[in-house]
């Protein structure tokens, strides 16, 4: 172990954990909701519509992260899309989430008993009004223990970022470990950093989980 | 006296791919009455009581609240514009067998949500409103609970104030008491009660045959999809002259003998 290479390499390092918390947390919440949207529009569309997007999720879901980043970044200026490393790492990692977040809330809304919106449906309220009152609020209880999951998996694919050159952690890491040869060093901060990290959003879901589930649980 | 609301059902048909789930259904709903339909599981009451409001959409002829068909805008025609349909529910209130509070919200909350939403009550008059409205039904000390906190009982009263709460002209009941412990049935029974001789039309679809006996005004007795009697409770259920009204008391009373 030699601590004094890390002590130079450390500003890197942290500029490129704080560059890969910012990929994750960007391509997560918009994931999400790009996951959400297409959740709802397959719950209340028409036949083709859905089959359609059930064609994106399994494409998505189908083919790994890695060649979708290749086809965007490489692939994507032959069809007049030229994006920086970046955006293009950004975009790709909500692309990536989305289906797995619409299936997730697929099936967090199909969880929700149809006796609860039978009941606001006979009182008189708009489907827009059963959405935003009963089936978003339930469906988020029953989908937030997989959606945590799912957020901590894509922390972890962040490092695929790396192969289009966004400075994130592993880019960093890398290029650490090939101008100093430090292999075992270098690795090792990658493995502490996105263990501390991952540690933190199970914290954070499960403190969220108990304080949305409080009027949920019987006590008798 | 509440506004009644009259129900008139003329040749219902209601399928479930090839099944007939109801056979014809001819049945007038008289204002300011408490309808019982009785009869065997499977018999076809709760889909002819849920095509009284349109959560279940039937096939073929007719239901009409105060003449004003429901579900569709002529008999055979195409299916009423949504926004028409919600205007129609407003009126008509419905307590599950599964309660089907939110269980999200308050007993408060869950009272209120429909008049903020569909009435554009404000917050406060709302609240005032649905506080009243868990007062009648007893539960004037429940209203800061969630659902997950009240018992079964408490929970269907709730939803009996939850839709008397939006003034309703017409009351659906389908199987109040069935997923109750016994000892909870007499609350939700007292406060039916309580509904019916302040002059609101009910329908009540139930096993309760002393519900039935004592608060009907008519008992529809079904049997697989079609409606085997229509009379004053009285003369059905205790001079019956319909073998398969005999026969379904027959098992009744055996049940509950001991």
């Amino acid at each position: 172990m030699d601590v004094s290479v890390l002590q130079q390499y450390a500003p890197m390092l942290l500029r490129g954990f704080g560059i890969t918390i910012f990929c994750w947390l960007f391509g997560t919440v918009l994931g999400i909701v790009l996951g959400l949207i297409i959740a709802l529009i397959q719950r209340y569309s028409p036949k083709p519509v859905r089959w359609l997007l059930q064609v994106y999720i399994e494409v998505i879901r189908g083919t790994p992260f890695l060649v979708q980043l290749f086809v965007l970044y490489y692939g994507g200026p032959l069809i007049g899309l030229r994006l920086d490393a970046l955006p293009a790492g950004l975009l790709g990692l909500t692309i990536y989430g989305s289906p797995y977040f619409a299936e997730i809330f697929r099936s967090a809304f199909r969880a929700v008993p149809e006796g609860q919106i039978e009941a606001a449906r006979a009182i008189g309220m708009t489907e827009a009004t059963i959405i935003q009152r009963i089936l978003l609020p339930l469906g988020l209880v029953s989908a937030l223990p997989a959606l945590v999951n799912f957020s901590i998996i894509l922390t972890k694919e962040t490092v695929i970022l790396s192969i289009i050159t966004v400075p994130e952690l592993m880019y960093q890491v890398q290029r650490m470990s090939t101008e100093t040869f430090r292999y075992v060093e270098a690795n090792l901060v990658l493995a502490l950093f996105f263990w501390a990290l991952v540690e933190a959003i199970s914290r954070v879901g499960r403190k969220l989980e108990t304080r949305i589930t409080k009027h949920l649980i019987e006590r008798t | 006296m509440v506004q009644a609301s009259s129900v008139e059902i003329r040749k219902l048909d209601k399928f479930y791919g090839p099944f007939q789930a109801l056979k014809g259904i001819d049945l007038t709903i008289p204002p300011g009455k408490v309808t019982c339909l009785i009869g065997p599981s499977g018999s076809g009451k709760s889909t002819l009581l849920r095509c009284m409001n349109f959560l279940e959409e039937y096939d073929a002829g007719e239901v009409r609240i105060d003449g004003q068909m429901i579900g569709y805008d002529s008999p055979g025609g195409s299916r009423m514009p949504a926004r028409k349909l919600r205007d129609m529910r407003r009126s008509i209130g419905m307590v599950f067998q599964q309660f089907n509070l939110w269980p999200h919200m308050t007993a408060l909350q869950n009272v209120a949500e429909g008049l903020v939403r569909v009435r554009g009550f404000s917050k406060d008059q709302a609240a005032a409103r649905a506080a009243e409205a868990l007062e009648k039904v007893g539960l004037s000390d429940k209203v800061a609970n969630h659902p997950a906190r009240l018992s079964g009982g408490q929970q269907q009263r709730v939803a009996i104030a939850r839709a008397i709460a939006m003034e309703p002209r017409l009351m659906l009941f389908d199987e109040p008491t069935s997923a109750l412990d016994p000892e909870l049935v007499g609350e939700v029974l007292n406060v039916m009660k309580t509904l019916a001789a302040e002059g609101m039309t009910m329908v009540v679809v139930t096993h309760e045959m002393g519900f039935a006996a004592h608060v009907a005004d008519q008992v529809a007795i079904m049997e697989a999809g079609e409606l085997v009697a229509v009379d004053a409770p009285t003369r059905i259920l205790h001079s019956p002259e319909d073998a398969r009204i005999k026969a379904f008391l027959k098992t009744y009373h055996e049940r509950n003998a001991f």
